[in-house]
């Protein structure tokens, strides 16, 4: 039945892949952390047990044990080793309660940020690391790419003025690019803030005030990551429409005498398949991309967390953070794909011989 | 081979090569000229004078020296990270593109996983498992194993392009199997986008070290263009003006990666006709 | 062409959202709008790093979020007393000091101290919060209650007014240490136990139940301020309108800001640029070349260097169960060959004076009194390069060179061969590791084989109770109490709670001073249980003499420098009258602990 419907058939394929792709990397993403001997409760542990006794140190630790889930419990109470010692719950088991929580829609508590929980941690973060990487992504995209194709058709004089000029920007590494930006516009110069997302002495409300102060703060954020993106779009879109303008059917319909809106038109839409899945690729990993930028504007977004918390072994958090990139990157894999297959006629027609078939 | 000396006839293409050059033989043959020592020389962030031509660092050491050395450390990571992911993604990618179906979707499905786990948590999990901590290779082996997707997408997209062509074709119909179709007719093909991808390994590499040397990531016991930024950031360089502490780190990996980019966009450039103005 | 317009579109849009965000942002010069104005408002930073979690006084102390968190902060919550390390006096706080021997302390309750719902603070506040480790093994102040036997209560008339007198009891038989109980009092928040009885009460007497209980600014409690909001940048303090203290302490006065907001900031660098530009007005963290940005307004205790009033000491400490650095010499050997005037100016930019050798800060504070110099020229080793080679040569050791000159290993006396020493310090701390690295080139130079072991702070904490490093770079105390510098002796040299490597210890990490071995030192344990009870001051002198005496025969720690017990720098952009060593109405410390929070009622706006 489904043959009869290839573009279905194709989407299903396709979506079961990416099922089983989410599956696979939740697993390992659960796995990982536990790989190293580094234990999360001795880490909290070795930073707070000055002043207690060792039987206290010993009874809180296994306290903190139970309550993280890492051991074995029976009616309440730890199961035990013959030398006392508490058993570990296996990795499994630990695997099978946590998805049961992730559906009853709890992805766990914080070790690190006891007893926060992680939803709320994530919640709270996430929209600012959003805010901080789509628009930036996008603008670069879009304005990278328009620059790019400019640069293709029209090269002459902006081509070579333009081309090194895109090619140094993405050359700079973004990081210092935002430092020197603090630098000069918010120590030497003074008019921007220099950290923050917002407004040292507001609350995050639905009002003007905060809004206004949060754009404000977002400006130098904002272009540190900006003009790099949309110099290296601009150097792939320039290299993919010079490719195109060179090929058979743009030059035949040159000689046809179209008009240029139209030509550029077909140039745009065949050049930007392959930009597409870059872009895709960046919007997937933008949760995790914003560490430094993050860092260095102490702007309160999800990457120092996600960093504190591998550095500090906290499970739960690292295994929400990296759901939350799991699901960005094959959501964004898959609508590139599915946009592909309906824009690249070539692999529409593929579906079609694979019909005839 | 024909086909890489042509490069030599576009200029952008001789100016990136010979600053590439011209950074490699700096870290090759700048300990011969300048004296490199890790010495303390002088104050805390002494400025340039005659003797130090960059000045000193937070710990009183020759930046002169600092950069020479990172420098290597730099190209080292770069090179050895670029190799790996170009080896892997190239021949993943191929094999991927060529044989299409059941084959195809498992490596995309391996590649998609490499996306998703984050480099950090590889880096902290495996640094934390060595008992001398993060050196050079350990991170430029890292940076190889999680950059390598990217070249494999794009080579997989070449490869699939491939692979309907005629004389691919001709060669299954032979009985070829499917390495000899690879090495002998795919690859050959390929060499000179192959070459491109790595010099863009080249600068990933060289760029992620950097990036994870500022989140505080890098290597422990040698110095590298990122772990000189990165002391500057703690340092609080910065808001005292205090600018050849990040400045000449700054410009000397902008020229290698440009130099770098420069060869890349010549390369192809010359390799694809249409390109050729 | 349509692309051109859409390119200068784009470019011209995106100037346009920079002018409205220039425009209608954030002007600093007026409040207008703002809900807390930056006239009314103090802003301090360093205390809080990660995201806010709880402001449940009874959880874990690295559980909760500043002000209720790890450190004395009596904002919200209130000890019994404060303590002054300037002078080493007892402040009044919710108590004050009646007396204090070796065998019992006697505090009197403030009869005027309030809770915010008008109930008194009263005894059973008091041992309620001490006593808890008597039915909760892992509370917080577990370890409170094994110092005493009870709190005697009692009531006095003072000046006809009735009083609550408490009688701290010295436990006698294993601890015996009223120092440590007078730390406890100044340091421990008292909780209204009203509240939090009923609590367990209404959760079947769980602890842990109790402590998950979410608790905002409605919560009752005793001090000057209250919580009012927390994001995961900043925790808003609001002052309490009510508290009994404006009253009975400052005269009527009320704290001058009304809010007291405690940025979070992600990276070293933010202080620095914050405090510059006036937006902070005090901070807590180490930043480099502070002298730089008096220009800016930017002021530290002392107006040249060291800048700071030192309170503590980061020291190196010897795995001493393991060769080399089990024999003393080979230890002196390593604090001779360390140059103290680079680490001064190159790791902690200048922030420490000269240090001496032994385990008491010469010349600081109340302890300077300790210091004995000819004990410390003739037994103590300074930075001495030729010295520290005669040594390791005495001893037997040779130190083998590479065909370049540069070291390549050592061999003992028997000529077995040594490993690499590794010095263990978390990496990302840039003063400690330029402390390292400073520390590693002069036993280099030496001819000692060490190298910098930088690991990631999560490996650190473990390693450092396990026993696991060569050498480490800790500091053993990190705030002036009562109790220093006795404890910072019996943090590096006690036997008393000796495990052997693998099993944790809370101090000693070295393991000094085996008490099943043959070399065992009786004397220091015996200086270390007898300095708490003395109250001679001569027979203290002699004590402590006698004890460092020991430290610097023996050498089981290096000391590196003279730190503050926290970086003390204040802007006065915004707000003046802090203290400062020409004016020290206050401990240099930022208004939110001890004997310093008395500054906020100093403050005035700056012209």
């Amino acid at each position: 039945m489904l043959k009869q419907y290839p573009t279905l058939r194709y989407i299903l394929q396709r979506g079961g892949w990416y099922f089983i792709t989410f599956v696979v990397a939740v697993a390992i993403n659960f796995y990982l952390p536990r790989l190293g001997s580094n234990n999360p409760v001795k880490i909290i542990m070795g930073n707070t047990s000055q002043g207690l006794s060792s039987e206290a140190v010993k009874e809180k630790e296994e306290k903190y044990l139970k309550e993280f889930g890492l051991v074995k419990v029976k009616n309440g109470n730890i199961v035990r080793n013959e030398d006392g010692s508490p058993v570990k719950a296996s990795i499994l088991e630990q695997f099978i309660s946590y998805v049961g929580m992730c559906f009853k829609g709890d992805l766990g508590t914080s070790f690190q940020k006891y007893p926060k929980k992680v939803l709320d941690v994530i919640k709270e973060a996430v929209p600012w690391t959003i805010a901080l990487q789509l628009p930036t992504i996008l603008f670069g995209w879009i304005v990278g790419n328009v620059l790019g194709a400019l640069a293709a058709y029209k090269r002459g004089i902006f081509d070579k003025v333009f081309f090194p000029i895109s090619l140094l920007l993405s050359s700079l590494p973004f990081f210092v690019f935002g430092m020197l930006l603090v630098y000069q516009f918010a120590v030497v110069w003074d008019c921007f803030p220099a950290m923050g997302g917002y407004a040292g002495d507001l609350i995050p409300t639905f009002s003007w005030a905060f809004f206004s102060s949060a754009a404000y703060h977002y400006v130098l954020p904002f272009f540190s990551i900006f003009l790099i993106a949309a110099g290296g779009q601009a150097i792939g879109m320039r290299s993919m429409g010079i490719y195109e303008l060179g090929t058979d059917y743009i030059k035949y319909a040159k000689w046809l005498g179209l008009k240029e809106t139209r030509i550029i038109a077909y140039l745009f839409r065949n050049a930007m398949l392959p930009q597409l899945t870059g872009l895709a690729l960046s919007l997937g990993t933008m949760i995790g991309g914003a560490l430094i930028t993050e860092m260095i504007f102490s702007y309160p977004g999800l990457g120092m967390a996600m960093l504190t918390a591998i550095q500090n072994n906290d499970y739960p958090m690292i295994q929400g953070c990296t759901l939350l990139i799991t699901v960005c990157v094959l959501i964004a894999n898959f609508t590139v794909d599915i946009l592909i297959g309906f824009l690249d006629p070539r692999v529409k027609a593929g579906l079609q011989i694979g019909k005839g078939k | 081979m024909k086909q890489f000396l042509t490069l030599f006839k576009s200029p952008m293409f001789v100016i990136g090569f010979s600053l590439f050059v011209g950074t490699l033989l700096l870290a090759l043959l700048g300990p011969l000229v300048f004296n490199i020592t890790t010495e303390r020389v002088g104050v805390q962030y002494a400025p340039p004078s005659g003797k130090y031509w960059f000045g000193c660092d937070d710990l009183g050491r020759d930046y002169v020296s600092l950069l020479i050395k990172g420098l290597q450390a730099s190209l080292y990571v770069g090179f050895l990270a670029g190799i790996i992911a170009t080896t892997l993604g190239t021949l993943l990618g191929i094999y991927g593109g060529f044989k299409g179906g059941l084959v195809d979707d498992i490596i995309n499905m391996v590649t998609n996983l490499f996306i998703v786990i984050p480099s950090i948590v590889i880096i902290i999990l495996i640094s934390a498992s060595f008992s001398e901590g993060r050196s050079l290779t350990l991170i430029a082996v890292i940076i190889g194993m999680t950059a390598w997707t990217w070249s494999a997408r794009a080579v997989r997209a070449q490869s699939s392009a491939l692979k309907s062509k005629d004389h691919i074709s001709l060669a299954k119909m032979n009985g070829a199997n499917t390495f000899a179709v690879i090495t002998l007719h795919i690859l050959p093909y390929l060499a000179s986008y192959v070459f491109m991808v790595f010099i863009l390994q080249v600068a990933t590499g060289i760029l992620t070290e950097a990036a994870i040397s500022m989140i505080g990531l890098g290597p422990l016991d040698t110095v590298s263009l990122g772990t000189i930024l990165n002391q500057a950031k703690n340092n609080g360089a910065l808001s005292d003006g205090i600018w050849w502490a990040f400045l000449p780190a700054t410009v000397i990996i902008t020229m290698v990666v440009f130099a770098l980019y420069l060869i890349n966009t010549s390369a192809e450039g010359v390799f694809n006709p249409r390109l050729r103005k | 062409m349509n692309r051109n317009f859409k390119f200068k579109g784009l470019i011209a849009g995106a100037l346009l959202c920079g002018l409205i965000g220039c425009g209608g942002g954030e002007k600093k010069e007026s409040d207008a709008g703002s809900p807390f104005p930056r006239s009314k408002t103090l802003y301090l930073a360093g205390s809080q790093w990660g995201d806010p979690t709880t402001f449940n006084p009874m959880a874990d102390v690295w559980a909760s979020t500043w002000p209720v968190g790890k450190g004395a902060f009596n904002l919200v919550y209130e000890p019994l007393l404060s303590f002054n390390a300037l002078d080493g006096k007892f402040e009044p706080c919710l108590g004050s000091l009646v007396s204090k021997s070796g065998d019992e302390i006697v505090i009197d309750i403030n009869p005027e101290a309030t809770w915010s719902d008008g109930q008194r603070v009263s005894a059973a506040d008091v041992k309620f919060i001490f006593e808890i480790g008597r039915r909760f093994k892992d509370a917080p102040t577990a370890i409170n209650a094994e110092y005493f036997t009870e709190i005697k209560v009692e009531k006095v008339q003072n000046n006809g007014v009735e009083t609550e007198r408490l009688t701290f009891v010295v436990e006698k038989k294993v601890r015996n240490n009223p120092l440590i109980i007078l730390d406890h009092i100044t340091q421990t928040r008292i909780v209204p136990s009203h509240i939090w009885e009923k609590a367990l009460a209404d959760n079947g007497n769980d602890l842990s139940a109790v402590q998950k209980i979410p608790v905002d600014g409605s919560a009752v409690v005793s001090g000057p301020y209250k919580t009012e909001a927390a994001t995961n940048e900043k925790v808003v303090l609001k002052r309490r309108d009510d508290y009994w203290g404006n009253k009975a302490l400052f005269g009527g006065k009320k704290p001058v800001p009304e809010f007291i907001i405690h940025p979070i900031f992600k990276s070293n660098d933010a202080f620095s640029i914050a405090l510059q530009k006036g937006e902070l007005d005090g901070s807590q963290t180490f930043i480099p070349r502070i002298w730089m940005k008096q220009k800016d307004g930017v002021k530290t205790w002392f107006d040249q260097a060291p800048y700071f009033l030192a309170g503590a000491v980061p020291i190196f400490v010897m795995n001493t169960t393991k060769a080399p650095t089990n024999d003393k010499n080979f230890r002196r050997a390593m604090a001779a060959a360390i140059n103290y005037n680079d680490v001064k100016e190159l790791a902690v930019s200048g922030y420490s004076p000269d240090i001496q050798p032994g385990l008491i800060m010469a010349g600081i504070g109340i302890e300077g009194k300790y210091f004995n110099a000819d004990d410390a020229k003739q037994f103590g080793v300074s930075y001495d390069p030729e010295r520290a080679k005669k040594i390791l040569a005495d001893a037997g050791y040779k130190s083998v060179y590479k065909a370049d000159g540069t070291l390549d290993y050592m061999t003992d006396k028997k000529g077995t061969k040594l490993p690499t020493l590794f010095i263990k310090s978390p990496a990302g701390w840039s003063d400690w590791e330029a402390i390292v690295t400073i520390a590693v080139k002069g036993l280099r130079a030496a001819g000692i084989d060490a190298r910098e072991g930088f690991v990631d702070a999560s490996l650190y904490w473990p390693a450092r109770g396990s026993g696991d490093f060569d050498i480490l770079l800790t500091k053993p105390d990190n705030a002036v109490l009562p109790s220093t510098p006795w404890s910072r002796f019996f943090n590096v040299m006690t036997s008393s709670t000796w495990r052997p490597i693998g099993q944790n210890m809370n101090e000693n990490y070295g393991r000094y001073n085996n008490p099943k071995s043959k070399e065992f030192n009786p004397m220091v344990e015996k200086l270390l249980k007898e300095i708490p009870t003395l109250s001679d001051p001569a027979k203290l002198s002699e004590a402590y003499r006698a004890l460092n005496k020991i430290f610097m025969i023996e050498q089981p720690a290096i000391p590196l420098a003279y730190l503050p017990e926290q970086f003390y720098e204040f802007s006065e952009t915004r707000w003046t009258g802090w203290p400062t060593a020409a004016d020290p109405y206050a401990p240099p410390l930022l208004p939110w602990v001890g004997a310093s929070t008395k500054i906020l009622w100093q403050l005035q706006l700056a012209k």
